[in-house]
C-alpha cells in the first residue's frame, strides 16, 4: 500500500516547511486567544456604536464579544485559511509534478515501486502532514485557552466565588449555585471584590446582575438598562465633563468609569453637567462596571465542542484545497503549470471569499468560492453546517482519486 | 525466447516526431546498442521500456512482462541511468546511494563501493554541487548498485573524459562477462562498437538498419591506401583490374578495396610499382553507417 522509504524520503525534504507552518500557526492562534479581552473589546464596540464603521463591519463585530467569536474571526476566518494554503500549495507540487518536471522521479519509478505506491504515499503524506498541522494547533489552542482563562477545566469558578467560598467554608459549586450567600456575609462579599478587584458595591451589584441572569430573570435589568438609555445623552455629557477635569480624553473615560467615582471633583462635575444627582450617577456607573464584569464571565464561556468544530472545518476545507492542489500536480509533467492552477484556484477561492465579505453588492462571490463552505459564524453561532462539511469531505476525496488515477495512466517525460 | 523485445512500437508525436514501427529484440546475455543523432528516438524507446509512457500501437516486453502493464516486475532485474541526471533531494552522494539501496531493498553495498572506487568518485560530494561527470558517474553507480541482470542506459557516457569513459567501457565489459544484458543508447559510434554485440541505428523514428560489430570488424574487403613515388607509377596503376572507391592525382594516391582472398595476388601485383606507403583503411560502424544516409 504505502512505501516505507518514500514516506521517509518525503518527511525529509517536506518537515521544516511544516515545522515552520505549523509554528507560526500555533503562535498567532495562541496570541489571539491570550490577549482576548471582552472588556475590551465590548468597550471598543460601545465607541464605535452608531460609527460608519460600525454598519461596515457588520455583525461580525458583534460576534467578536466571545472568544470563540473573535477566533472565528480573526483566526480561523483568515489566518488558518491562508497559511495551511501556502504550504499545500508549495508542498504539493514538490510531491509530485515538481519531481516529474525535474526528472528525480526517474529514480523512484526504476525501482520496484508501483506508479500507485508512489502516488498513495504522496497523497497520503499530504493529507496526514495537514492533518496533523490542525492537530497541533487545536492542542495549542486548548492549552492556551486553559492556562490563560482557565476556560477548560479545574478553575471553572470565578476568582471572587473561590475567594468567598473559603471565608464561608462552603463548596464552591454550592456557592455558585447561590450567590447570595456571599451577599448575605459581609467579609465574604469583601474578599470576593477584592479577588474580582472592584469595589464592593460594585460587586454588590455583579452579584445581583449574576444572580437575576442565571434565573433568567434578565428582562427586569432589561428595562432598567432601558431606563439608562433614556439618560444616554446627560451621561455622555457628564462623562465629558469629568473627562475635563481629569484630563483625559472622554472615549478612555467610557471604557473606564471608575475613574469618575474616584475622583470627587470629577463626579461633581459630572452629576452638575449632566443635572443627574450623584448617587444616582454613582449607581449607573456602578451598574454599568457590574455588566462589564458579568460581560467578562460570558466572553471568557468557551465551547469546546465549537471549537473542536471550528479546526476540523478549517482541516475539512483545507482538505479539499489540497485535493485541488494535489490534483493538478498529478496531472502536469511542469512546476509551471501545475503551480499556475494549484496554486491559482486556491487563491481565487481565498480572494472571492474576502470580497464577498466586502459588500453586499459583492457577496455574489461567495457561490465561487469553496472557502464559503467553511462557516465560521455558523459554526460558533449554532448554525447549521453539517452538510457543508460532508461536501468539502466529498470534494476532497473525489479529486484525490481522480488525480491518483489520472498520475498512473499517463507518459512521463524521465 | 528473447529476454527484451520490441514489437511494431509506435509513438507519434506529430510533426514526425517519436518512434514508428520500430522492431528489435535483445537476448539473454547481448549488449545492444542503439546508435542515432539527437530527436532520433533513442529516449522515447527507452522511455517505453521502463514503463514510463504508454505505447500508441505496438508493445515492449521484458522477460515476457509488458513493460506499461507491470513495470515494478520489471524493475526488479533492471538498473537504468536516465538520459538527463537529475537527481532528488540528498545532501551527498552517499546519502543518495542509501536511499536508492533504501528503494531497492539493498543491504550490501560492497558492489556499490567497487564501482565508486573503479570510476573514482567522490560520493562525500554535495550532490547539486557536483560536475557533470560527477554526476554521471553517480548515477553509473545508482544504476549498478544492485548489480541487475539487465541494465538500460541512456547515453551513459555524456560528460565522462575519455579516461572515465574508457573506464566505463571496462566496467561494462565486466559486466557483459558475468552474463548480464545490456541496452544502451549512444550517438558515439566508437563507444557503441566496443562495447556491443548488435547495434541498430536509428532515423527519425525508424531503425533503418542493423548490424552485429563482428561483421564490421572481421569484413573480408579491405580498403588500403597507396602513394606511388612517381605520377608514371601512378596513372600506370590505374590501369589494373582493380576496384578504386578514390582517386587523388595531385597526390599520386589511391584508395583501393581487395577482398582478403585477393590479398596475394594484390601484394604480387604491388612488386612492379615504386610505392611511398601503404596503410589499410579500417572500416568503422560511423562508415558502415554513413553509406546508409
Amino acid at each position: 500500500m504505502f512505501s516505507k522509504p518514500i514516506l521517509k524520503q518525503t518527511f525529509k525534504s517536506s518537515y521544516k516547511l511544516w515545522v515552520i507552518f505549523t509554528a507560526i500557526l500555533c503562535v498567532i492562534s495562541a496570541v489571539v486567544i491570550s490577549v482576548f479581552d471582552p472588556k475590551m473589546i465590548s468597550g471598543m464596540m460601545k465607541m464605535l456604536e452608531g460609527t460608519p464603521m460600525a454598519e461596515m463591519a457588520g455583525d461580525r463585530l458583534s460576534s467578536m464579544t466571545s472568544l470563540l467569536g473573535m477566533l472565528s474571526q480573526q483566526f480561523y476566518g483568515m489566518l488558518a485559511a491562508i497559511l495551511p494554503m501556502i504550504y499545500i500549495i508549495i508542498t504539493a507540487n514538490n510531491l509530485i509534478a515538481s519531481q516529474v518536471d525535474r526528472g528525480s522521479m526517474a529514480y523512484l519509478l526504476s525501482t520496484p515501486t508501483k506508479r500507485s505506491t508512489v502516488v498513495r504515499t504522496q497523497a497520503s503524506f499530504l493529507i496526514g502532514s495537514v492533518f496533523a498541522m490542525f492537530l497541533v494547533v487545536t492542542i495549542v489552542g486548548l492549552g492556551t485557552v486553559q492556562l490563560m482563562h482557565h476556560a477548560l477545566w479545574g478553575e471553572g469558578y470565578t476568582p471572587d466565588v473561590v475567594a468567598a467560598a473559603k471565608v464561608l467554608d462552603v463548596d464552591k459549586a454550592d456557592l455558585t449555585d447561590d450567590l447570595s450567600l456571599i451577599l448575605d456575609n459581609e467579609e465574604a462579599l469583601a474578599t470576593g471584590a477584592d479577588a474580582r478587584e472592584i469595589e464592593t458595591d460594585v460587586y454588590t451589584m455583579y452579584l445581583t446582575l449574576k444572580m437575576a441572569d442565571d434565573t433568567g430573570e434578565l428582562p427586569q435589568f432589561s428595562e432598567q438598562a432601558g431606563q439608562v438609555g433614556d439618560m444616554q445623552n446627560q451621561i455622555i455629557s457628564g462623562i465629558t465633563a469629568a473627562a475635563d477635569v481629569l484630563g483625559v480624553a472622554p472615549a478612555d473615560l467610557m471604557s473606564d468609569m471608575g475613574k469618575i467615582k474616584a475622583n470627587s471633583a470629577a463626579l461633581a462635575a459630572a452629576a452638575e453637567t449632566s443635572g443627574l444627582p450623584e448617587p444616582l450617577l454613582v449607581m449607573m456607573i456602578n451598574s454599568q462596571l457590574a455588566s462589564d464584569e458579568l460581560a467578562l464571565d460570558a466572553g471568557i464561556e468557551f465551547s469546546v465542542k465549537d471549537y473542536l468544530m471550528l479546526n476540523l472545518g478549517a482541516f475539512l476545507l483545507m482538505f479539499a484545497i489540497s485535493a485541488i492542489s494535489f490534483l493538478f500536480s498529478c496531472i502536469f509533467n511542469l512546476s509551471k503549470n501545475s503551480l499556475a492552477l494549484g496554486a491559482g484556484i486556491p487563491i481565487a477561492f481565498f480572494v472571492f471569499q474576502i470580497m464577498a465579505q466586502i459588500g453586499d453588492s459583492l457577496s455574489g462571490f461567495k457561490y465561487l468560492s469553496l472557502n464559503t463552505l467553511f462557516d465560521t459564524n455558523a459554526i460558533v453561532n449554532g448554525g447549521s453546517y453539517a452538510v457543508q462539511f460532508v461536501v468539502l469531505a466529498v470534494i476532497g476525496v473525489v479529486l484525490y482519486v481522480v488525480g491518483m488515477n489520472r498520475f498512473q495512466q499517463k507518459d512521463l517525460p524521465l | 525466447m528473447p529476454l527484451i523485445e520490441i514489437k511494431r512500437l509506435t509513438k507519434d508525436y506529430g510533426a514526425g516526431r517519436g518512434v514508428f514501427d520500430v522492431n528489435l529484440t535483445v537476448e539473454k546475455g547481448e549488449v545492444y546498442g542503439f546508435v542515432g543523432t539527437n530527436g532520433a528516438g533513442k529516449t522515447t524507446t527507452i522511455r517505453h521500456l521502463m514503463g514510463f509512457i504508454k505505447p500508441q500501437s505496438g508493445g515492449a516486453s521484458v522477460g515476457g512482462v509488458d513493460c506499461w502493464r507491470d513495470p515494478a516486475k520489471i524493475m526488479k532485474r533492471v538498473g537504468y541511468i536516465p538520459g538527463e541526471i537529475a537527481f532528488p533531494d540528498e545532501a551527498t552522494g552517499t546519502s543518495f546511494f542509501k536511499r536508492q539501496a533504501d528503494l531497492l531493498g539493498l543491504r550490501d553495498m560492497a558492489y556499490a563501493d567497487y564501482i565508486t572506487q573503479k570510476l573514482q568518485l567522490d560520493p562525500t560530494a554535495n550532490l547539486k554541487r557536483m560536475s557533470k561527470g560527477m554526476k554521471q558517474k553517480t548515477a553509473i553507480v545508482a544504476a549498478l548498485m544492485a548489480d541487475p541482470e539487465i541494465l538500460i542506459l541512456d547515453e551513459p557516457t555524456t560528460g565522462l573524459d575519455p579516461l572515465m569513459r574508457a573506464a566505463f567501457v571496462d566496467i561494462l565489459n565486466d559486466e557483459k562477462k558475468k552474463g548480464k544484458t545490456i541496452f544502451m543508447s549512444s550517438h558515439m559510434f566508437e563507444e557503441v562498437e566496443d562495447t556491443c554485440d548488435k547495434v541498430a541505428f536509428l532515423k527519425d523514428g525508424k531503425i533503418i538498419a542493423s548490424i552485429s560489430t563482428e561483421e564490421i570488424k572481421h569484413k573480408q574487403e579491405k580498403t588500403f591506401k597507396i602513394e606511388f613515388a612517381t605520377a608514371g607509377d601512378y596513372t600506370r596503376f590505374l590501369a589494373e583490374p582493380l576496384t578504386f572507391s578514390e582517386q587523388r592525382e595531385a597526390q599520386n594516391q589511391v584508395l583501393v578495396t581487395i577482398h582478403d582472398s585477393n590479398i596475394n595476388g594484390f601484394t604480387k601485383l604491388l612488386r612492379g610499382y615504386r610505392i611511398k606507403f601503404i596503410t589499410e583503411i579500417k572500416y568503422s560502424l560511423e562508415k558502415y553507417f554513413k553509406t546508409l544516409y
